[in-house]
Parts: structure tokens; sequence; C-alpha cells
């Protein structure tokens, strides 16, 4: 009997820099009866960080949920390592991409070293069981949560919670990661270490996906950004090919003002204020 | 069967992973917790050897713990040299030195009453503790029990059918087997009537195994209405929970279901600790949740069917001794699954004791004493998890 920690699935195939690590071909996702997604397609690629953009209800969290197979699509194909993604068992999925979702609980009163910990479990009883303590440890610091590390999870701020998740996803060390909203509950400084974490990733030939509400950070960080509006990807590309006043005030459906950083030539989004 | 082990990398593997980076409070602390586990282990497992003592010798016919123990140690040093005889070696054991009962009646009482009875609440108090902590575990929810998902109900229909109906097609093994089939048709039953779109809501969950609760009883009233004077008789004082009568025979009926139940339930403990994520953060680190569920139901199902069969309804159990080691050691369910089972040991076996010993003469039902602490304790336990965070979402 196994519970989900089934063996024998075989350490994951290194993605090169450039390959596609997961896709979305023509998804059709219907919910309660509304359309959440309407054929969108998706590559995302190893070495880059791609940003999912739009309103509120746009489909980025159910995009993130189609390709964890958390939300089954009614039509077209989603391929993680080149396989449709339901196909994988859970732990093999597990070995090849983490996710950070929105909303994070723990339902008991586990420590943080606990929490970041759980992140490991895809590898227990593989070769690279032997990376736990080092990966945890790694983790840890990349987000910044040593410092309370013995605390109860359930005693921490949201801030805090929230990177706590974020190093039990980074604990996973999976080639793709899906991060929800990773920034919500972060101050500046903390939003600006986990977008720059984003960035040393897909640097190292991970994927990263994120779904941001804040246009100049996707600005500042992504590769690429793919816009979401009424369940319809409505663009793709680079943000500053992307990111135009007209695009962008039509999707927000807000007057919206695109300049150009004068020394990092970022676009840099503002909403028009009278 | 996949042993699921070591899910959660264990203290030894931080401390391992820490060497290299200066970390003082994550290199002291996973020490200390292990430290404390040890310590809790060891005082319940002294605390178990005590209470049974204690507990073999009172009575009506009291027996100091130094007959006790050296009835015991005879008995030990019969069967090793028994055994080594037969492996063809003349062999003795100085194990017969202690001093044995002086009553002429104390070994009968001892083996044939005490020890049973004794050994019944052992491992029924295990059952019942561990069932607790991995209907918990399943559920997120500190105050599930399996009454609550109406395992234990759905276990007493079966065995008052069986009182009833005097049906014994299975020997000593009726009762659990019957006890065991409600329970686990109840809680089914409610795991598929709360399903939707292949997953549980722990809420809708909870208010659908109130309701088979409901009808569960109403079995049961009915069975009692219909049962003859004497069913009549053992339905009411099984339904309060009493160990009372317990004889050799149930004891090594129950035993290996129950040991069943409790190796299943340390297999899973990796998982369980991993569902406190949530479901789908447990699904996205590899955990087949679904299926988990379902192999913690019938573990449910098979502890409280067999802990009910033989000692009648006793609540509460489940509740307040995972809750007691949680508060001491923390929700790592690799420690909490064994330290339940003791700890539910050791709180039936007293239990037992002052329900027979309080009132010269008189048995009380055990269920009633478990029910008059667990109550109060549920009631502030609701209190306290309301008021605070990581409650019962």
């Amino acid at each position: 009997m196994s519970v989900g920690l089934r063996r024998g699935t075989g350490l994951p195939e290194p993605v090169d820099v450039g390959d596609v690590i997961a896709a979305i071909r023509d998804a059709e996702v219907s919910l309660g009866g509304a359309r959440v997604l309407q054929r969108v397609s998706l590559e995302i690629r190893a070495g880059e960080v791609l940003a999912l953009v739009g309103p509120n209800g746009a489909g980025k969290s159910t995009l993130l949920s189609v390709l964890t197979a958390d939300v089954m699509a009614g039509a077209g194909d989603v391929e993680l390592y080149g396989r449709p993604v339901a196909s994988w068992s859970p732990v093999a999925a597990a070995m090849r991409r983490a996710v950070l979702l929105q909303q994070v609980t723990v339902s008991f009163p586990f420590t943080v070293a606990e929490v970041v910990a759980m992140g490991r479990a895809p590898w227990t009883n593989t070769a690279r069981e032997r990376d736990d303590g080092e990966a945890i440890a790694e983790a840890m610091r990349l987000a910044d949560v040593e410092r309370f590390a013995t605390r109860r999870f359930h005693t921490l701020s949201g801030g805090e919670r929230a990177r706590t998740a974020l190093a039990r996803v980074l604990a996973q060390r999976t080639q793709l990661i899906l991060l929800d909203e990773p920034t919500a509950a972060l101050d500046v400084r903390h939003q600006e270490l986990v977008l720059g974490l984003a960035r040393e990733r897909a640097a190292a030939g991970d994927a990263v996906v994120l779904v941001l509400h804040d246009l100049n950070s996707a600005a500042g960080f992504a590769d690429r950004v793919a816009v979401l509006s009424g369940g319809r990807l409505v663009a793709d590309g680079p943000p500053s090919s992307v990111f135009t006043a007209d695009l962008l005030s039509d999707v927000y459906q807000h007057g919206i003002e695109v300049l150009t950083h004068p020394r990092t030539a970022t676009p840099i989004v503002l909403p028009v204020r009278v | 069967m996949t042993t699921v082990r070591d899910i959660v990398p264990g203290p030894e593997t931080t401390a391992r992973g820490s060497r290299g980076s200066p970390e003082p409070a994550r290199a002291s602390e996973p020490r200390k917790g292990r430290g404390r586990s040890a310590a809790l282990f060891a005082v319940l497992g002294a605390a178990l050897v005590i209470a049974t003592v204690v507990a073999a010798g009172r009575g009506q016919l009291t027996i100091v713990p130094a007959e006790v123990v050296g009835s015991i140690a005879h008995r030990v040093d019969t069967g090793l040299e028994w055994l080594l005889a037969r492996a063809g070696l003349a062999v003795d054991i100085p194990l017969d030195i202690g001093r044995l009962p002086a009553h002429p009646q104390g070994e009968n009482t001892l083996w044939l009453v005490r020890f049973p009875r004794v050994v019944l609440a052992i491992i029924v108090g295990a059952a019942l503790a561990v069932a607790g902590a991995l209907m918990q575990g399943v559920f997120g929810n500190p105050l599930a029990e399996p009454a609550i998902v109406g395992v234990s109900p759905g276990a007493a229909v079966g065995a008052s059918l069986v009182f009833v109906t005097g049906a014994s097609f299975l020997g000593e093994w009726t009762v659990p087997a019957a006890a065991f089939g409600t329970a686990l048709f109840a809680t089914l039953l409610v795991y598929a009537l709360s399903r939707s779109g292949g997953r549980t809501e722990v809420v809708t969950l909870i208010l659908t195994g109130v309701a088979v609760t409901a009808v569960a009883f109403a079995i049961v009233s009915f069975a009692t209405f219909i049962a003859s004077p004497d069913a009549r008789e053992q339905i009411v004082f099984w339904q309060l929970g009493s160990l009372n009568g317990a004889r050799w025979t149930a004891v090594s009926a129950a035993f290996p279901l129950i040991a069943a139940g409790l190796i299943t339930a340390i297999g899973v403990t990796g998982p369980l600790d991993l569902l406190a994520l949530g479901d789908r953060s447990a699904r996205h680190l590899g955990v087949n949740v679904e299926r988990l569920r379902i192999v913690v139901i019938v573990t449910v199902a098979l502890l409280v069917g067999a802990g009910v069969a033989f000692a009648g309804v006793i609540g509460f159990v489940g509740l307040v001794v995972p809750h007691l080691i949680r508060m001491i050691v923390g929700p790592g369910h690799r420690v909490l699954v064994p330290a339940s089972a003791l700890g539910g040991a050791v709180l039936l076996v007293t239990a037992d004791l002052v329900a027979r010993t309080a009132i010269a003469y008189a048995d009380l039902p055990i269920g009633m004493l478990t029910a008059l602490v667990g109550g109060p304790f549920f009631f502030w336990l609701l209190r306290r998890t309301r008021t605070r965070a990581g409650g019962w979402a």
C-alpha cells in the first residue's frame, strides 16, 4: 500500500535552457458555468521568468491550477516535461514542479523549520535525499526566515508566513517553480528579495512562473509577460513590447501611462491620476 | 506495503545539513526536540508499567506490586524455560526469584481477571487514541474525533445488532466484525456524501457525520428497545463503556486487529504531516491525498470497531490524548502517533482502575468517566481553538 510517495518513477532529467518545460495548448476551463479560460496557449521555457498579469478574475490562478493538474482543462492539452500533466504520479510531478499557493495555511502548530523541511518530501528514498539538510538551510537563508526558524507557523505575521511558504517551495528544488502572488504580503525589501530570487533561479536554468499584480515588478524582473484578460491570453512577450499604454488601459479598463526608466530603460507603469 | 518512512526529514538531517552554515538557533533546536520526544516516550513507558502493576494489584483482593511483579517474573521464567526446553536446552533462568501472591486466590485473580482486563485496556486505549490522532490529521482539525465523523456510532450499530440477534457466526470475532463492518459503512457513506468533484470539504464531511451519527444512534435505540431484558442490559452497559468481564479470548481477538491498525497508522505518519498544508499543497508535494484519506478511514474504522466491540463506547480518549501529546512535542505525526498509543494505554488503564475501585464493590462505566473529564476538555479546546489561528478551518 502506498499513499502517494511511490518510488521507481526515476529522477527528472534537467531541461536545457530555452527548451519547453511545460506547455498549455488551447486550454479551455469552465468553472460553475463560467468560462474561466478560453483557448489559452502558453509555453514555459527553462531559464526564464514568466510573469502572469491581468485584472482580478482574469484566470491567472486558474492557469496555474491547470499547470498543476488541480484543475483539468475541459479541452486542450497541458504538458509537463513533455508528457500530459495528469499522467505523472503525484510524487513524480512533485519532483518536477513546486507550487506556492496564494492562501497558505498550516492546520497544526508546526514550526517554520518543520514546514520548510516538508518541501523535501518528494525526494524521500531517492539519491537526492542526502541534499535535504543543505537544501533546507539554503532555502531558509534565501527566504530570510532563519531568525524565526523555531517559531510556530501560526504565530507568524502574514509576510513571515508567505516567506516560510516560499522557503518550503525553494527547498523542493524543482526546475519548474510556480508562485501565485509571492509578493502580495511582503514589504518592499522582501518583495525585491523574492523577485531577485526568481531571477537567480532562472539564471541557474530553472523556469519560474509568477502571478503578479504589480506591473512594475513584472516589468523589472520578468523576461516575458503573459497578459490575461477575461480568460483569454491577450499578449505574450517581453515587458518592453507588451506593456503599452493602449493595451494595459484596455485590459484594466483604467487609463494607464507607460514611461521608460531613464537609467534601466524598463517600462514604468502608472495609472492615470487626475 | 511500501513503507513511507521519513517523509519529513528528521532532526538528524537538519542538524547534519546545517553544519556548514552558522545557524545556532536551528542547530540546537532539533536536538532539543528529539530529547523531548525521547523523554516523553520514557515517561509514558514508565507510567504504563507503573499503571499496569498498580492496576493489576488493586481490587477487592489487594495484591502488592512486589507480588504482581514476582508473579509476572515467574510466568516469564516458566515460559522461557519451556521455549528453551523445546529447543533442546535445559537451562534454568534465574527469574523465578520474586515473591508470589500470598493469598491463595492471588495467582488466579491476577491471571484470569486482572491481567486480561488491564491488557485489554492497554490495547483499546492505544487504538482509540491513535484513531483520534489519525482522524485529526486527515481532517486537519484538532477537534475531529471518530465519534464526530460517525465511526463510533457506526460501530455501535453493528455491535448492538449482534447483541440483539445473538448471532455468533464468527465466534469471538462476531461483534468486532459487525462493528468494523458498520463503522466502515458509516464512514464510507459520510465520505461519499461529503465528496464533490473528487475532493472532500472538511465542514461538509463533519456535518454529514453528525447526520449519520443521529441515524446510527436511532438504530442502536431501536435495537435496545426490541432487545430481550438480558440483551438490553448488555447493550446499555456496553454503550456506557466498560472493560468488565474482559477475558483472554477478547484480548486475543482484539489484538491482531488493533496491531494491524497501529502498524498502518505508523506507516502513514509522513504524508499526514504534509496534509497539514492543505489538500492541494500536500498533493503538490507528492501525496496521493484521496488514497491517503481512504487508508486512514479504513484504519480508523478498524481501530474503533475493535475498541467499541470489546470495550463499548468510550469517548474522548481520541481527543484528549493526541492533544496533550501535541502540546508537549508538537504536531509531527512520527512522534504523535506512537506517543498517542502509549498515552491512550496509560489513560485507559488508569481510568479503568478508577472505574472499578472508586466505589467499593461497584464497577462504574468507564465511558462515563472519560466523558466526565473529556467533555469539559472538549469545551475548553473549542474555545481555545476558536480564538487561535491555525484552528479548524
